[in-house]
């Protein structure tokens, strides 16, 4: 660790902290509908939409109807961009490539993958997607997913705040809103930023190049047999691709344009678009703590939230950042020729897998950030992490990506935790729990445990029948041991979380790996949403009893430390036998001298 | 013929969902936790 990488990772931070704030009261003015600079140009186009579509914008939904709306869009949007996939052979629009129909199976994993704002991509997308897919396919869906779950987080903190009310606002206002006045502006600015540091945006065919050096390359015929060919050009893809990544970003999706993600210097081509990109994962998750203390009246809460979130990632970004910058002891002092310490010409520690221009620290707060939130952007090979540091983009998914966590998503997980946090606080003091003023009740705890199970249910059922089944489960690894278990982990927690980054030694592109991550991505967005915004829904309804001596208050460093510490232990008692025979094995394995191939 | 597998399985899986959300409500039945 050099003090030059803990200065950038500090004013990362800091950078973060100061943008939070205006964009938290910003995004409390969008969804509360007050008046914003935006108005003049968005107010129409908002009643253009609400007149098309026949929505009536002061029309308030209960939960049973707001998640019902919720379904059915996605329902909608999934089946769209599944039509677009099967059919862009038959499209004559910016399909230059002439690619073909994507295959069923891929299709469905693809579709179901950006509908919940995971982004796990089993496909290449240099010579998978059309031009055409990619951006009314897959980069409106961005926009899509990130909007449903920012209006979902804001639907349950109106739970929270309102009283004696069945109404938590309407999806398509909240939708509609988030889109028109978060999103797309941000995404506008944001797409000329990247395009200014050299993020590609054209709908050019593919260029091809002549190599200064031909390349020899031996692999293997269909007969089995080796075959050399000389390979003298290389072909160099293209496509909207800054306009895909801003929103990639912004909304958490983390579906690269290219299949190398932001590791491809079309994508992310500067340690500042680098920057731009952390930042930009962060940035709403961050702002809504604020937009929850604004919204139920305590701005304390929302630092309070803010805090908790802050104190988990600089644990993982340290932890990470320490494990990869430790040399690998099976290479250490063997070959002389893998630079592991530190020098003028090298970082020191384990740069497998990085990009040079990236470095260590960058790459270990990268892989933090994006597991922290349910990005799944990277701009490192997970795979290559040192065990430690795979440890924590895997650990930060099982808490449940409530460290800022996905656009929304991270806020309404973090809520179920501070009810959680609040329910244990009453059980230790001996009276009804109490949140803000309302009472915590059985209906509430009975969901928010419902949300908390679905998640280890589909990680570790299917985990466990692909780890048993050697035909189509353990035939798709890279490599064997517990490596080989935490790919397989890890592409389950990844789908769960809706987070969509992969280790990448695993081979997904198979029926079973596409057909059983896609029912566990809809099952880790969907069958969760539905216990959380019953507990919202059932907040609204109650009465808020004024604040006594005996309200466990919830905007002190105490309420912080208990919800870290609520966290931490459900996390950790939930996937830690897991976690000992996969990366925590491998480490001591590794320490031993023994690898597997 | 895979489409149509495809087509059904999404129906299938927001339909659980949707009976999901009632099953949900059901659990709270008449209490009024307010």
């Amino acid at each position: 660790m050099t003090p030059n990488g803990w200065l950038q990772i500090a004013v990362f931070f800091t950078l973060l902290l100061l943008a939070a704030k205006p964009m938290g009261l910003y995004m409390a003015r969008v969804y509360e509908r007050q008046k914003t600079l935006l108005d003049p140009v968005l107010g129409p186009v908002e009643r253009l939409l609400y007149r098309i579509t026949g929505v009536d914008a002061n029309a308030e939904m209960g939960w049973i109807e707001y998640g019902a709306a919720m379904l059915i869009f996605s329902l909608s949007t999934l089946l769209l961009t599944y039509a677009i996939e099967r059919l862009q052979h038959a499209i004559p629009l910016w399909n230059p490539q002439h690619l073909a129909a994507v295959e069923p199976y891929l299709a469905w994993n693809t579709a179901a993958s950006f509908t919940t704002n995971t982004n796990w991509q089993s496909y290449v997308p240099e010579t998978t997607m059309s031009y055409l897919t990619q951006m009314v396919g897959l980069a409106t869906h961005n926009f899509w997913s990130a909007a449903t779950g920012m209006a979902l987080a804001i639907a349950f903190i109106r739970g929270i705040s309102r009283r004696e009310s069945k109404k938590l606002g309407n999806f398509w206002v909240d939708l509609t809103r988030g889109t028109l006045w978060v999103l797309l502006p941000i995404c506008l600015v944001y797409s000329l930023a990247l395009v200014s540091q050299g993020v590609v945006q054209n709908l050019k065919p593919y260029d091809t190049a002549t190599l200064v050096e031909p390349q020899t390359v031996t692999a293997t015929g269909t007969d089995g047999k080796p075959v050399t060919t000389t390979v003298t050009t290389q072909t160099i893809a293209q496509g909207p691709a800054a306009s895909q990544e801003a929103i990639k970003m912004l909304g958490t999706n983390g579906g690269g344009f290219f299949n190398a993600n932001s590791s491809h210097p079309f994508e992310n081509p500067t340690p500042l678009s680098n920057m731009l990109q952390m930042l930009s994962i962060f940035l709403i998750p961050a702002g809504l703590c604020i937009t929850l203390g604004k919204m139920v009246g305590s701005p304390g809460h929302g630092w309070a939230v803010y805090a908790a979130m802050s104190v988990l990632w600089l644990a993982g970004v340290a932890t990470c950042y320490w494990a990869e910058a430790q040399p690998n002891p099976l290479l250490h002092g063997v070959n002389q020729r893998v630079v592991q310490t530190g020098a003028a010409q090298s970082p020191g520690g384990n740069m497998e897998g990085k990009e040079v221009r990236f470095g260590i620290a960058n790459s270990a707060l990268f892989a933090t950030v994006t597991t922290d939130a349910s990005c799944g952007a990277v701009n490192a090979m997970h795979d290559s992490l040192m065990p430690l540091g795979g440890l924590v983009p895997l650990s930060n998914i099982h808490l449940g990506e409530i460290i800022f966590g996905g656009v929304g998503a991270g806020m309404y997980g973090m809520l179920i935790f501070v009810i959680l946090t609040v329910f244990i606080a009453g059980l230790m003091v001996g009276r009804t729990p109490e949140y803000l003023g309302k009472k915590v009740q059985a209906f509430d705890v009975q969901m928010s445990m419902l949300y908390f199970l679905i998640f280890p249910v589909v990680i570790l059922g299917f985990s466990a029948v692909a780890v048993l089944s050697p035909s189509f489960g353990t035939s798709s690894l890279s490599n064997h041991g517990p490596h080989g278990l935490t790919q397989i982990l890890y592409a389950y927690t990844s789908a769960a979380g809706n987070n969509g980054s992969a280790f990448a030694g695993l081979n997904a592109n198979t029926h079973w790996y596409n057909s059983t991550l896609a029912i566990t991505m809809l099952a880790g967005r969907f069958l969760m949403i539905v216990p959380m915004l019953a507990v919202a829904g059932n907040l609204a309804t109650k009465k808020i009893a004024p604040p006594s001596l005996g309200t466990f208050p919830v905007n002190t460093p105490l309420f912080t430390a208990l919800l870290v510490s609520v966290i931490v232990i459900v996390g950790a008692l939930t996937f830690f036998p897991a976690l000992s025979l996969g990366p925590i094995l491998e480490h001591l394995l590794l320490r031993s001298g023994i690898s597997f191939s | 013929m895979s489409d149509l597998v495809f087509l059904a399985a999404s129906f299938a899986f927001f339909l659980v969902a949707v009976l999901y959300v009632y099953g949900c409500q059901a659990l709270k039945g008449g209490r009024d936790d307010a």
